[in-house]
């Protein structure tokens, strides 16, 4: 199948890549369908694409690239709805929204996407309140560079 | 602001149709119970936020690639060769 695409004009896909967002995004309930291109080739950053709207793409960042001890914990109901016991059996992106200049970026720790095994995915609101929804990305790498 | 405070199973009333109720109280947080009319949305604030930061995010203001450099990831262009 075939789509078109915010960063990467018109691309081939196949039904196995897609990721399915039953209730979308908080915001996008009716998106329930997207794409994850990726920006590099060590899988850090992607475009989440949306299949429905080709305008469409938030850019998702692998969390522990940027914060190696972060713990995203979802609630017993979404555990559930997920069809896992345990918040380690998931994959975690969180969304960056990117500035001008790139490094007044921010990314949404306390948001992420949590993905299980079937690419059924689902956007949460941790309870964790360590995390927040606008991270600036220089300061997480700034900490990660201090020695412990 | 106003600033009450209720014992668990103790309500409080806004305006004629909305009552909320202290189901109970714990470290965890505390458990509401909310009784209004249908027409009134009724949002946790974490998820008004929630929609703000994805809008944000669903807008970049400059190219994503530029992230990959503070990420210390490597360009996709080995392959593109």
């Amino acid at each position: 199948m075939k789509t078109n695409t915010k960063y990467f004009g018109e691309i081939e896909y196949g039904e196995e890549d897609v990721y399915t967002f039953p209730k979308g995004l908080f915001g996008f309930e009716d998106e329930n369908a997207f794409l994850m291109l990726p920006f590099s080739a060590d899988g850090t950053l992607f475009s989440l694409q949306s299949l429905k709207t080709a305008g469409l793409s938030f850019v998702a960042v692998d969390p522990f690239t940027v914060k190696p001890d972060y713990a995203p914990e979802l609630q017993p109901d979404e555990l559930k709805e997920m069809g896992v016991s345990d918040s380690h059996e998931l994959f975690f992106y969180a969304l960056c929204a990117v500035k001008d200049p790139a490094a007044n970026s921010t990314l949404n720790l306390r948001c992420p996407i949590a993905i299980n095994d079937s690419r059924v995915a689902m956007q949460v609101i941790l309870e964790d309140d360590r995390y927040g929804m606008r991270h600036l990305l220089s300061d997480a790498e700034k900490r990660e560079a201090e020695p412990c | 602001m106003l600033i009450l405070r209720r014992k668990v199973g103790e309500s409080l009333l806004i305006g004629e149709n909305i009552k909320v109720t202290l189901l109970d109280a714990g470290d965890g947080g505390a458990r509401l119970a909310i009784d209004a009319p249908k027409s009134i949305p009724i949002l946790r604030s974490e998820l008004v936020h929630a929609v703000d930061a994805n809008r944000d995010a669903a807008n970049e203001q400059s190219q994503p690639q530029d992230l990959l450099q503070m990420l210390g990831a490597r360009e996709e262009r080995e392959k593109e060769e």
